[in-house]
């Protein structure tokens, strides 16, 4: 890491209306760094990340690169200055192949407009080399694994000479041995002397990589510290401000081992032809189990089959000791199953309908009588999962968008609460969800298993794992690979297992 | 409520005038309209012209409420127009058959139309087929089937004086058409507002998949939306048969673009999820005060066909524009 200061950013505000999403916030990234960005949903980082990329203006402040300003609100002279962002959803055309997309609107052509294919393609693999990133040229993007999606956005940032990289959640739906090969790419990133902003949520990754770290909250710079001399509590404290701090750490210490009632979901033999095989599963009631296990393990795909959304070819599932056919979710949703889907924005909510709407489409014959929908019992449902749950702001005609990610997760939880779901299926429930957020969802979820609900979690995120799982399945390939329960339950111990041999 | 509602404004952005604009923009547009077309011209805005204005819209009114579910459910329905005919042809051809009996021809003109419409509903809803192609196929099958049955003559409709009644009748001096648009259009309120259907067709349009999740039953839902567009067109058909005494195989020629026109101008979304069946009456009234403004100018027929397609895609741009100030 040299000295230089390569970006600096100072007394960047922003404010919307009445509220101040950036107030006066500074920041400094020195070449061959990485910095991490952190802070709650909300605190600013976003409005910060728009702001560097010229995707809006600021109210007040300056921005230099290596001493020049950078004009504000224009996109384009941030991309010319050398700034690029990599997005937490992936920026590429999926149709496309990896070459296609490095190059996509900056392509060299020859006389008549052709494209210079070999020129590209020369070009293309020596960046690749000296950034040591292996990437088939001709692959379809959309073919490859995530981690090298982002890698095909790291390679798109550096053949615009990106000096800047912004990061924005770049694990949200990486596995944990992807993670460890992005790290590697940041830091060859960091030998090249590019400034890396990481941002995340997850603060093992952060201490994990970064060399520096600037914490916000509600739009001012709280904490900026070296890496080496700060920790997990002081930064938590900055993100969330003391008292909160203090309850989340009782959160992740809660771990009672709750008496399992009878098996409320189970399953046997069940299989999908190229997805899953064999899959045998037992929830208890009171019960949280979560599976976990690599991407590429077919987790979602088995939930998704428990619920009956893509139904498995073979095998039974039994609710409450009885043997049921789950060809569509709603025989699922008859039988008390709720499930949280992984993505919730593309099969959760309709983030264009009302936040009232959104809790009680689930249930609809709860409100409706005759095949009218009457007002009073809608809104009394809705009212109940607001109120419980602590859903911000507490408004049933917000459309569902105006939400925070954790919110928005809450509503999807509240959706099935609302109708007494007793079986509860959540998939990556906490992905893109800040620290405040997650920690009240999972003491929502323990006081729900504590009043007797069986509860399975998919999960990648192996602090939750060990935070919430009263059982814990892993999967590879897709087939139960081992089971842990109770202080078995360690992180080195489910890694070889996810990593590793299926249980034969 | 203070309070929340300024959380509110801050969360969209969105300055109180902005969002009634975005929200009301079709309003305010039609009484500019209305004042221009009455400044340029004084009669625009006499009873019996208004009254001239709703006889005519009430036809494509009463498709449009009738067609605004498919479109809200994230289709389109475009063979709304040869229903038409062909529910014309049913009524003439059932009055003929049965003695000229009254309530079985009005039967057979709507069950055709639903008819056609269910066939619509379950290709896109169980077989899963793009609804513009679906309903595309359909409009030149259904146009070819009128023409099958009814000939490329006129198929005169003498009597009886109480289906000429509905065509052309008055009560407390306005014309019986414009009484079943007017009640078509509350049936289709009250059922967009009020049942779980209606907020079951939002939430299809807005995302399927979490729909499906919910275990809404999509297929009935979306063979139902086509079945109402279709029963819809075969009203219209019956009244316009009831109206020119005549039924022929080429009516309804070119509706589906006023229909589908009416529904977008009104601010109901083609891309599903957003949208309410008020929005089309104003977008038919829309419609019907341009036809009738510029005609009432003398401005030639040629032209108010460019006029016409111009207005639109000005509207619509305004709406855009509109809402994109809202949110900014």
């Amino acid at each position: 890491m040299s000295d230089t200061m390569l970006l600096s950013a100072y007394g960047l505000s922003k404010h919307y209306g009445a509220h101040h999403a950036l107030d006066g916030a500074d920041l400094d990234l020195r070449a061959g760094e990485v910095h991490a960005l952190v802070g709650s949903n909300g605190a600013g980082k976003s409005t910060l990340v728009k702001i560097l990329t010229g995707a809006v203006g600021p109210d007040a402040g300056t921005l230099t690169l290596a001493g020049m300003p950078v004009p504000f609100g224009d996109p384009k002279a941030a991309l010319d200055a050398g700034i690029a962002c990599i997005y937490q959803e992936a920026n590429l055309v999926p149709a496309l192949s990896v070459l296609d997309n490095i190059v996509l609107g900056r392509h060299p052509t020859r006389r008549f407009g052709l494209l210079d294919r070999s020129a590209q393609r020369q070009a293309v693999r020596e960046l690749l080399a000296r950034h040591d990133l292996r990437l088939d040229l001709d692959a379809p993007v959309q073919t490859l694994p995530t981690v090298q999606q982002k890698e095909v956005e790291i390679a798109k940032a550096l053949s615009l000479n990106a000096r800047v990289i912004l990061m924005d959640e770049p694990t949200a739906w990486l596995a944990h041995a992807e993670v460890e090969k992005l790290f590697h790419s940041i830091r060859q990133l960091r030998a090249q002397g590019v400034a890396v902003l990481y941002i995340s949520h997850i603060l093992d990754e952060i201490f994990a990589i970064a060399d520096r770290v600037t914490v916000i909250r509600d739009g001012k710079v709280r904490l900026m510290a070296p890496i080496a001399a700060t920790s997990k509590a002081a930064l938590v404290e900055a993100m969330l401000g003391r008292e909160l701090a203090v309850e989340v750490g009782t959160a992740h210490r809660q771990m009672p081992q709750s008496a399992a009632g009878a098996v409320a979901l189970e399953c046997h033999g069940l299989s999908k032809a190229g997805l899953f095989q064999d899959m045998a599963l037992q929830v208890h009631q009171g019960e949280i189990v979560c599976i976990t296990g690599l991407v590429g393990a077919k987790r979602s795909e088995f939930v998704r089959a428990l619920f009956g959304a893509e139904p498995a070819d073979q095998g039974e599932i039994l609710i409450h000791g009885r043997r049921v056919s789950l060809r569509e979710p709603a025989a699922a949703i008859r039988h008390g199953i709720g499930f949280v889907p992984e993505d919730r924005r593309r099969d959760g909510l309709f983030m264009g309908l009302p936040i009232g709407a959104n809790l009680v489409l689930a249930y609809l014959p709860l409100v409706t009588r005759a095949g009218l929908l009457v007002r009073r019992l809608t809104r009394a449902l809705g009212r109940r999962q607001v109120e419980d749950l602590g859903i911000v702001p507490a408004r049933l005609d917000l459309p569902a968008r105006a939400l925070s990610g954790g919110n928005q997760q809450k509503v999807l939880l509240g959706r099935w609460l609302a109708g007494g779901a007793r079986i509860l299926i959540l998939d990556e429930p906490t992905v893109g969800v800040d620290v405040g957020a997650k920690a009240d969802i999972y003491q929502l979820l323990r006081r729900l298993a504590s009043a007797g609900a069986a509860i399975l979690i998919v999960s990648s995120d192996m602090e939750e794992v060990l935070a919430i799982a009263d059982r814990v399945i892993v999967m590879a390939q897709g087939r139960v690979s081992r089971t842990f329960t109770g202080h078995e339950v360690t992180q080195g111990a489910i890694l070889s297992a996810a990593s590793g041999e299926v249980a034969q | 409520m203070t309070t929340a509602h300024t959380i509110a404004e801050k969360i969209s952005g969105a300055l109180p005038l902005r969002r009634l604009l975005r929200d009301y923009g079709q309003i305010v547009i039609l009484a500019l309209g209305t004042i221009i077309f009455a400044a340029l011209e004084p009669a625009f805005v006499s009873t019996e012209n208004l009254i001239g204005i709703l006889y005519q819209i009430s036809l494509i009114g009463i498709m449009a409420v009738c067609s605004t579910f498919v479109v809200i459910s994230g289709g389109i329905d475009l063979s709304v127009g040869p229903v038409v005919a062909l529910a014309g042809l049913m009524a003439a051809f059932t009055l003929e058959a049965t003695g000229l009996a009254l309530a079985p021809a009005l039967l057979a003109g709507i069950a055709i139309g639903a008819g056609v419409g269910l066939l619509n509903g379950l290709a896109v809803a169980r077989f899963q087929l793009p609804p513009i192609v679906v309903t595309l196929a359909m409009m030149s099958i259904a146009r070819g089937a009128a023409l099958l049955v009814g000939g490329s003559v006129l198929h005169l409709i003498r009597e009886p004086a109480a289906f000429l009644f509905i065509g052309s009748g008055r009560v407390v001096g306005l014309p019986i058409p414009i009484f079943i648009f007017v009640a078509t259009a509350a049936i289709m309120w009250f059922i967009q507002t009020r049942t779980s259907f209606g907020l079951s067709v939002f939430a299809i349009g807005e995302n399927a998949a979490a729909a499906r999740l919910c275990g809404l039953a999509l297929t009935r839902v979306r063979t139902l939306v086509y079945l109402i567009s279709g029963a819809g067109a075969g009203i219209a058909g019956v009244i316009l048969a009831a109206q020119v005494r005549t039924a022929s195989a080429n009516y309804g020629n070119g509706i589906e673009l006023d229909v589908i026109a009416a529904i977008v101008l009104g601010g109901t979304s083609l891309k599903g999820g957003s949208g309410a069946i008020y929005r089309s009456v104003i977008g038919a009234l829309l419609i019907g005060g341009m036809n009738n403004g510029l005609s009432i100018l003398n401005v030639s027929t040629d032209l108010q066909l460019v006029a016409k397609g111009v207005i639109i895609v000005v509207a619509i741009a305004l709406d855009n524009f509109l809402y994109r100030w809202s949110e900014s």
